[in-house]
């Protein structure tokens, strides 16, 4: 059967619509689930409802509403249980929820035999188990679409307290919204959701087509929202082309699409541009490449103070072969960081200067082990050595200020400075001279205030007053008054 | 005003608060001091009618707390905080509004204003659509600041406010408590730094179990009260942080 095929005939249009949807509601769903740390609960729902199943059965006979209603109140039973179990038992939280949903799945088992021995009726516990999506009547699909949309619409009306009471309860509470009442209609909307996906994947996998799409969205976004709309698409995609591709090669349709959603996940967990493995392992090549580049161009600096640079005597120094320095020479080159002239290695401006800001690093961090930390001169080098590539200028200027501006380091080394004019904050001015804002300050947070107070970078200004708490600046016609503390912090060329 | 008459509270039979009498006046910045285990955090759940009490009536504006949930507002510790939740600084601000809406009522214009206000004098509004874990520890306390403020209470409850952030942010909550103190709120802080203490609040409380001292910070910071609270276990850490 081809695709076309599928489209032509009915019930193969049913099994598709009624799939979608359950696809869409149980990824949006499945997001508040697997955020709570429920997925567990999902799954007991799933298999707690049967008895809800022969019991409606028993009642009303084949009835689609006589199914919908035992099985709601089977799930919100066993939801009931599980929570109350867990309130008043000292009985673990995931202790709880096997016994309760073993329990019930065990009573439902039995009252299917039972009724197929004593009465003849035959309910086929393999439909349960695994669905069977190709038998979809109408009054299924209505019921599907009926619950797809009361869910969707409860997500979007009630989405502040569902995202209030997932992400911090306590406080939610303490804003007046009943934690309670928000778990217990979370665990109806669950009930409705796995209820609606029985017959399309039955009660085994509900879980998958909960928990998988949600998982897979978390790993690619950070908002909330995106992440409820992505869970949905890949939920639907998911349900639709499994369902698809089972019909074509003739295979089970639930199991076929967990099958999809699974490689969704594994792609995502791969290709995720944050938090993907692949890019994760590109980074740290590149970081540890950054490290090498960066220790060829601190040792440069080191020898050429006795003598010519040969690419041996790094390797020597470094402890890296000689072909691998030599492979990353281009790139300093084209950085225009090194010359190399007559096999021996000369820094550029450019490059003393990068070199000059590790040393910074690396020797700003051991005083700030020493002085903060209490450590020893002893303990200190081999920690420098890694965070001289990681420490940004931002953190290394907060530091070097809370140390107040150290000339040597615990080694008794000069720390070098920034840079010729760096560090000279606009505190240190005298009255009546002449400065400049500098175009970079310390962080951004300065940046802002500047700015608040009516300062460009690079404006020309002149000191007219120094109190105890503020500075008076002019510039042009206008004075500004900028408190002590601030005056601190910001950079000012002389 | 929060008032607390005869306030017991025990986990599993071991005494957490014994036998608290306790009135906070509107205006006053109080630090609440004690040792680990004192029941600082508790005495903030029971407050906020979180954790069961053995005996004792409270009361936030001559009021049960049921009956005034929006105008107590509560600042847990950073460490009960999921962040690696997917929420932004906007998503977590815009929780202060929550309280002053009704079960369909959707964020208005109004709400939104604010919160935008709110960010802006925390100076994070640069920040807004950035997820809560990508922040610095500063940056992190400034987003829950702010959405206090955003719930206009008249009582605030901040646990540990000042742990983990850098010292302009802590000018800055000290400068805001300040100006909400003056608006005549009622700011209570459990703090755990004592050699800022004469710095940042006009009154305390020092709290092991019991009260052991209440009042002015002048009469009530005094090395004796610390003795009692800390069990003299802290006398010498409290001088060397002096010196």
């Amino acid at each position: 059967m081809d695709f076309i095929e599928i489209l032509q005939s009915q019930w193969a249009v049913r099994a598709l619509l009624a799939s979608s949807m359950v696809g869409i509601m149980c990824g949006v769903l499945g997001c508040f689930i697997v955020l709570r740390n429920m997925s567990l609960i999902g799954d007991a729902l799933s298999h707690a409802i049967l008895p809800g199943v022969v019991f409606g059965f028993m009642i009303a006979g084949y009835s689609v509403l006589g199914f919908f209603v035992g099985s709601v109140i089977a799930g919100l039973l066993a939801a009931f249980a599980i929570t109350w179990i867990q309130q008043n038992v000292k009985t673990k939280n995931d202790a709880a929820i096997g016994i309760v949903f073993t329990a019930m799945f065990s009573v439902g088992v039995m009252a299917i035999s039972h009724l197929s021995r004593t009465e003849g009726v035959h309910l086929d516990l393999k439909d349960f188990l695994f669905g069977n999506v190709l038998g979809v009547s109408n009054d299924d699909l209505y019921l599907t679409a009926g619950i797809g949309v009361y869910v969707l619409v409860s997500i979007v009306v009630f989405y502040r307290y569902l995202f209030a009471t997932t992400f911090q309860p306590v406080i939610a509470e303490t804003m007046g919204i009943s934690v309670k009442t928000v778990h217990y209609f979370l665990m109806l909307l669950l009930s409705f959701v796995v209820v609606a996906s029985l017959r399309t994947v039955g009660v085994i996998l509900v879980v998958a087509m909960l928990i998988t799409p949600a998982a897979t969205a978390l790993l690619l976004t950070n908002r909330l929202q995106r992440v409820l709309v992505y869970a949905g698409f890949i939920g639907f995609f998911s349900a639709a082309s499994g369902l698809i591709l089972a019909i074509i090669w003739d295979t089970t349709p639930g199991p076929a699409m967990t099958v999809v959603a699974t490689i969704i996940y594994v792609l995502a967990m791969l290709f995720s541009p944050e938090k993907g493995l692949v890019f994760k392992y590109f980074r740290n090549r590149k970081m540890k490449e950054k490290i090498l580049i960066e220790d060829i161009l601190k040792q440069t600096l080191r020898l050429s103070e006795r003598g010519v640079v040969t690419v041996e005597k790094l390797s020597d120094k470094l402890g890296f072969s000689t072909a691998a320095i030599r492979g990353k020479l281009p790139n300093l080159k084209r950085k225009g960081l090194i010359i190399i002239h007559n096999k021996t290695l000369q820094l550029t401006e450019e490059g003393k200067n990068q070199a000059t800001r590790l040393v910074r690093a690396h020797r700003l961090w051991e005083t700030y082990l020493v002085e903060k930390m209490g450590l020893t001169a002893e303990q200190i080098h081999e920690d420098a050595e890694k965070y001289e590539h990681i420490l940004t200028d931002e953190i290394l200027d907060e530091m070097e200020e809370k140390l107040g501006f150290p000339a040597l380091d615990p080694h008794g080394s000069p720390i070098p400075k920034r840079s010729k004019n760096a560090n000279f904050t606009l505190s240190k001015l005298v009255l009546n001279q002449l400065a400049k804002i500098e175009g970079h300050q310390i962080n951004d947070h300065v940046t802002t205030r500047i700015w608040e107070l009516g300062l460009l970078p690079e404006s020309e200004f002149k000191v007219a007053t120094i109190e105890a708490n503020y500075i008076e600046i002019q510039i042009g016609e206008n004075l500004i008054k900028i408190p002590m503390d601030l005056s601190r912090k910001i950079a000012v060329l002389v | 005003m929060i008032s607390i008459k005869g306030l017991s509270v025990s986990y599993d039979r071991k005494v957490v608060l014994s036998n608290v009498y306790l009135e906070i006046a509107e205006g006053s910045l109080c630090g609440i001091l004690g040792p680990n285990g004192a029941g600082k955090s508790t005495l903030f759940k029971a407050i906020l009618g979180l954790t069961p009490t053995n005996s004792g009536k409270i009361s936030v504006n001559e009021k049960p707390i049921e009956k005034c949930r929006k105008e107590v507002v509560y600042l847990p510790q950073k460490g009960e905080i999921d962040w690696q939740f997917p929420a932004t600084v906007l998503d977590v601000v815009l929780m202060g509004r929550y309280p002053h809406l009704k079960l369909l009522q959707q964020l208005s214009k109004k709400d939104k204003e604010m919160t935008a206000a709110a960010l802006q004098d925390m100076g994070i509004e640069h920040l807004a659509k950035r997820q809560i874990g990508e922040l610095s520890g500063g940056q992190q306390q400034r987003v829950f600041l702010a959405r206090a403020i955003c719930q206009e209470a008249d009582v605030f409850l901040l646990d540990e406010p000042f742990v983990g952030v850098d010292i302009t942010t802590e000018e800055k909550i000290v400068e805001i408590l300040k100006k909400l103190a003056a608006q005549g709120k009622t700011m209570l802080v459990v703090h755990h730094d004592l050699s800022k203490v004469e710095e940042f609040f006009d009154t305390v409380v020092l709290l092991n179990q019991r009260i052991i001292a209440s009042g002015e910070t002048k009469m009530t910071f005094t090395d004796e009260n610390i003795n009692k609270a800390y069990g003299g276990q802290l006398t010498i850490l409290h001088r060397t942080e002096e010196t």
